[in-house]
């Protein structure tokens, strides 16, 4: 691939995420006598370690440029200062505690739903009209439109609170021991059935309606026109000509949707207490535990601005036209 | 060049079913209509016409006469609402009508193939041109992958594309050289016939030029038979054999360029030649054929041309006029050359000069019609 | 141009009632569809329920008006069933339709207003302004408004005081049509943009020009009429949109407890532990109002883009 093109989305990459981390600062610098506040509010510190916080920090010394420095060196660090609520553990420990849990629910429920989502799409394009289609997309739509929150409070309520088949809430049954690691896995899967779920349908929703139409118009190009002349087989013209294009818009509306999905996985953490960043967050927000928001932020602003950008590299690698 | 020799280059056998004394291509009474929401569109009514191996014929006419459905029927590759109502078409003495899906995808490309216009998207834009030409020799004829890459660059070759171009993608080629590669393509299956559906239109005049002198040259050195669709009559006039001027979903007037051009019959092939611009003539105001092909959801009884027709009489209006043959080796659909006239040398009524039937009456200076 | 012009009153009186009678022919049009009808019916449905709340359910029931038992299911007296502090569910949901469709409104009025001038500006004037709005609607594409409600929320809070008034309304809810106006107008302006670079090669906006309007008069006479279809198809998706994100944003938290938006609604159940407990009828009310109208604007914005903008009509 041309490297002018990785050059150009790399670059615009770190500019956005510059951008990002100087917010950070601006926006948390306005607060009405913060940074000191924010950092050494704290009430579960004793003073000499808000002392050192302040003089890790720069605090007292001027903002420009001596605080935005200090702030820069411990950002790259990873240092994002001391959380309130949890008894003044470090921010960069507390989110990699909670990070796991979100990444396991976030990638199956992206890679169930690409799979499943992306396959059913492109059926339903395939052979459009009668009563599966309708109904499909019908049903699309109105997953669409659902917040995941709710759709997992619906799932909850049928499938945990009235038929029991799954537990209510957590990510391990609270207080178990178990014999063996299978035996912990078996649980963990347990619990991890609905939030799962949860995430999948959304996504299921959004990435079969995507690839349905992206798949229509595909077909309606002159090249399918072709290929159907060529007498080649209709499973062949799918794979072969209908999909690599199709994927092309498919691929750009991920990207673009990414973020909110991000958003809409973290809420539906909430729904079912799985111990992961939309928990923390939540609780960080009634809190107002501001260096663990700050974290957060950080956290998910970048990882949002990184998976963009695999995903136009991607799509660099799948239409050719861009790469000259 | 005998339909024998012409046969007997082919690579490939012909069709099982093939009857070796038929005719190449005989299409029968051919008619197709359209299922739209508020009726039938009865697109083509009754078209007929016979292709010989190593023969070009030209199929010429206004945009909605008709023409490019009948030529994309031949294999078939019309829109879901569209169906053949009547006639035949038979492929060596194949009727292909009657063919399942299935069945007649056996005769797509491999006897008939198509060149589209190349300029826009016909080609596939994410993959290369050389894996394009070879995906029918591949699939199509079971041939394995790289004996199929080779075939496809000498392909190219032959249509002058240097060979180390088949990596190319088609939005890295001109608009010519996707002409080309199209017409390479078409030929990868080394077909009966080749059908060239607008193959020049949305080209510049000089590379248009290339295009028709690279057909004429494989027609000559591969034996092959072109089925060309233009709306363009100089591209007929230089690179067919014979043209077939649709109106309206009928065949209007048929046969030899040579007659058709320079005695057109019909009073629409007049019409339509005297509104040329001719670079050697006198400078005059074009002729204009005032007014509009007929609705074909409800065609008239009579002759579709009746409306605009200089020459019209009764009898038009009610009476779909019979195809004549005259000597020449023209066929007409006209009330001007009635049934007793068929198998003579009659010559061609000239409609030049005569008023146009309603309202603006097209300003021109007759052009002479030489009998 | 030959002779008989028409008097002035005249031609606003001609383009007004050619105006009206386009306004009809598109209403026909559009009831014709079945898509924009149910839609548009169901928006008119919540759109009452959001005028007047109180004329349907009575007054809004607080904690300490709370009418019936905790939890009780749907019953005679209570056709939604009540919450955890007895409040009767069909009153709080429909007094929660004004609250979202308000915020929507709001945060919609704010988002399109930004995205248009942004939108239209940066399309018109080209160049360095350009480039720099566009980087920065990059940003803000990028980034949905969830993320930085995260830190945004908080912080403006803080400076307002949650327990203030500002503008007649209670701050926290200001403070969330803020966070979403100022993060959501990033593709309304790319939209707008697009439609301005191509609206300002054509021949009328050179004309303007030649005679020596300033490139505010052109934007605001010109460009901006014409732009109009656009907006308007956009903005009822950005409404969708700005419930969707009200409702999400007030379930996390950043609500107002005093003001029941449906979002709130939910995280007063979740935090209630209503559906661990299975009281369906605490979730189901808001859960389904929200369904219903962002799939209504989803509705009525397809059929709007497709009737104003046809350049895909006969795809289907």
């Amino acid at each position: 691939m041309n490297a002018s093109y990785v050059g150009r989305r790399l670059f615009q990459a770190l500019l956005t995420i510059a951008f990002i981390v100087v917010l950070n600062f601006i926006l948390f610098r306005l607060m009405p006598g913060s940074p000191e506040r924010i950092l050494t509010r704290n009430p579960n510190i004793s003073a000499s370690v808000k002392t050192e916080l302040r003089e890790r920090w720069g605090l007292d010394k001027p903002v420009i440029p001596d605080q935005f420095v200090a702030y820069l060196g411990a950002t790259a660090q990873g240092d994002f200062g001391l959380s309130y609520q949890y008894r003044g553990r470090e921010v960069g420990e507390v989110l990699g505690s909670r990070i796991w849990p979100t990444v396991i629910l976030f990638g199956l429920g992206e890679a169930i739903a690409i799979v499943v989502g992306m396959g059913l799409g492109a059926y339903a394009g395939w052979r459009r009209g009668g009563p599966v289609d309708y109904l499909g997309n019908g049903l699309s739509l109105v997953l669409y439109a659902t917040p995941y929150f709710v759709l997992g409070m619906f799932l909850l309520l049928v499938f945990a609170s009235t038929l029991g088949w799954f537990p209510t809430n957590g990510m391990l049954s609270a207080g178990a021991r178990y014999d063996s690691f299978v035996d912990q896995l078996l649980d963990f899967g347990h619990h991890l059935v609905l939030p799962l779920a949860t995430v999948s349908l959304g996504l299921i929703g959004l990435y079969s309606i995507l690839m349905r139409s992206a798949i229509i118009e595909t077909l309606a190009e002159d090249y399918v026109q072709t290929a159907r002349a060529k007498g080649l087989r209709d499973g062949h013209i799918l794979r072969a000509h209908a999909l690599p294009n199709a994927m092309l818009p498919a691929v750009t509306i991920v990207a673009i949707q990414l973020g909110y999905v991000i958003a809409g996985a973290i809420t539906a953490e909430v729904v079912f207490n799985w111990p992961g960043i939309g928990t923390l967050t939540v609780d960080a927000l009634s809190t107002r535990d501001y260096p663990v928001l700050q974290g957060v932020f950080l956290l998910l602003a970048v990882s949002i601005v990184v998976a963009n950008l695999l995903a136009d590299l991607l799509y660099g690698l799948l239409d050719p036209r861009v790469r000259t | 060049m005998t339909v024998e020799t012409i046969r007997g280059r082919r690579q490939w056998p012909l069709p099982r079913l093939a009857d070796p004394a038929a005719p190449l291509l005989e299409v029968e009474d051919l008619a197709i209509d359209f299922a739209l929401p508020n009726g039938r569109l009865h697109a083509v009514r009754g078209v007929s016409f016979r292709l010989d191996d190593g023969e070009a014929l030209g199929i010429a006419g206004e945009s909605g006469c008709g023409k490019t459905t009948t030529a994309l029927s031949l294999v078939r590759l019309l829109p879901s609402n569209a169906r053949i109502a009547g006639g035949a078409i038979r492929l060596f003495g194949i009727d292909l009508v009657p063919k399942t899906e299935r069945q007649l995808a056996r005769y797509r490309w491999r006897e008939i193939a198509l060149v589209f216009q190349g300029a826009m998207n016909a080609l596939n834009p994410v993959r290369r041109i050389g894996e394009q030409i070879a995906e029918p020799i591949e699939l199509r004829l079971g041939q394995p992958r790289d004996a199929a890459r080779k075939r496809a660059a000498e392909l190219l070759e032959l249509v002058g594309i240097p060979r180390r171009r088949a990596a190319a993608y088609p939005h890295e080629l001109s608009g010519g050289m996707r002409q080309r590669a199209m017409i390479a393509m078409a030929l990868a299956c080394d077909p009966a016939i080749v059908i060239g559906d607008e193959p020049t239109t949305a080209l510049d005049v000089m590379v248009q030029a290339q295009i028709l002198q690279l057909l004429e040259q494989l027609r000559r050195d591969l034996g092959l038979s072109l089925l060309l669709i233009t709306h363009d009559l100089s591209v007929i006039a230089e690179t067919c054999d014979r043209v077939l001027i649709m109106y309206a979903g009928i065949v209007a007037e048929e046969g030899p360029v040579s007659r058709v051009f320079t005695a057109p019959r019909h009073p629409y092939t007049q019409k339509l030649l005297s509104a040329f611009p001719n670079i050697a003539a006198d400078r005059r105001t074009l002729d204009v054929i005032p007014g509009s092909p007929p609705d074909l959801r409800d065609p008239p009884p009579g002759c579709p041309f009746a409306a605009r027709c200089p020459a019209v009489m009764d009898v038009c209006r009610e009476v779909m006029p019979p195809e004549i043959r005259f000597a020449d080796g023209v066929r007409v659909a006209c009330h001007l050359y009635p049934p007793q006239t068929a198998g003579t040398a009659a010559p061609p009524v000239s409609v030049a000069g005569l008023a146009a039937p309603a309202s603006s009456p097209a300003a021109s200076a007759p052009a002479e019609i030489i009998p | 141009m030959t002779a008989g012009s028409v008097p002035v009153g005249d031609l606003r009186g001609a383009r007004l009632r050619l105006r009206l009678r386009g306004a009809r022919e598109f209403g026909a049009r559009f009831v014709q569809r079945r898509d924009g009808l149910v839609g548009g019916l169901i928006l008119l449905a919540f759109g009452l329920l959001a005028l007047a709340p109180g004329l349907f359910v009575g007054p809004l029931e607080s904690v300490v008006s709370a009418t019936g038992e905790r939890f009780d299911s749907p019953s005679g007296e209570h056709i939604l069933g009540t919450d955890r502090a007895g409040r009767d569910l069909l009153n709080l949901t429909v007094h929660g339709t004004r609250v979202s469709m308000l915020i929507g409104l709001l945060a919609t009025l704010v988002t399109v207003f930004i995205g248009a001038l942004i939108g239209i500006v940066s399309g018109f004037i080209g160049g360095k302004v350009d480039t720099v709005l566009m980087r920065l609607s990059d940003f803000f594409l990028v980034l949905p408004t969830f993320v930085l409600a995260l830190i945004l929320a908080p912080i403006l809070l803080d400076i307002f005081g949650s327990q203030a008034e500002l503008l007649g309304m209670r701050v926290t809810l200001l403070v969330i049509v803020i966070v979403i106006g100022v993060t959501s107008w990033a593709s309304t302006a790319r939209i707008i943009r697009s439609q301005t670079l191509s609206l300002r090669e054509r021949a009328f906006v050179d004309r303007a020009r030649v005679v020596g309007a300033g490139p505010g008069w052109i934007m605001r006479r010109h460009i901006l009429p014409n732009v109009v279809n656009l907006i308007v198809a956009n903005t009822v998706l950005t409404f969708a949109g700005a419930v969707l994100t009200e409702t999400t944003l007030s379930f996390i938290g950043l609500g107002d407890p005093f003001q029941p938006s449906w979002g709130q609604l939910l995280n007063q159940a979740q935090s209630d532990g209503a559906a661990g407990l299975g009281a369906w009828w605490v979730l189901a009310p808001p859960g389904i109002a929200i369904i219903l109208v962002v799939l209504a604007f989803t509705l009525v914005g397809s059929a709007l883009d497709d009737l104003l903008n046809p350049k895909l009509r006969g795809r289907r």
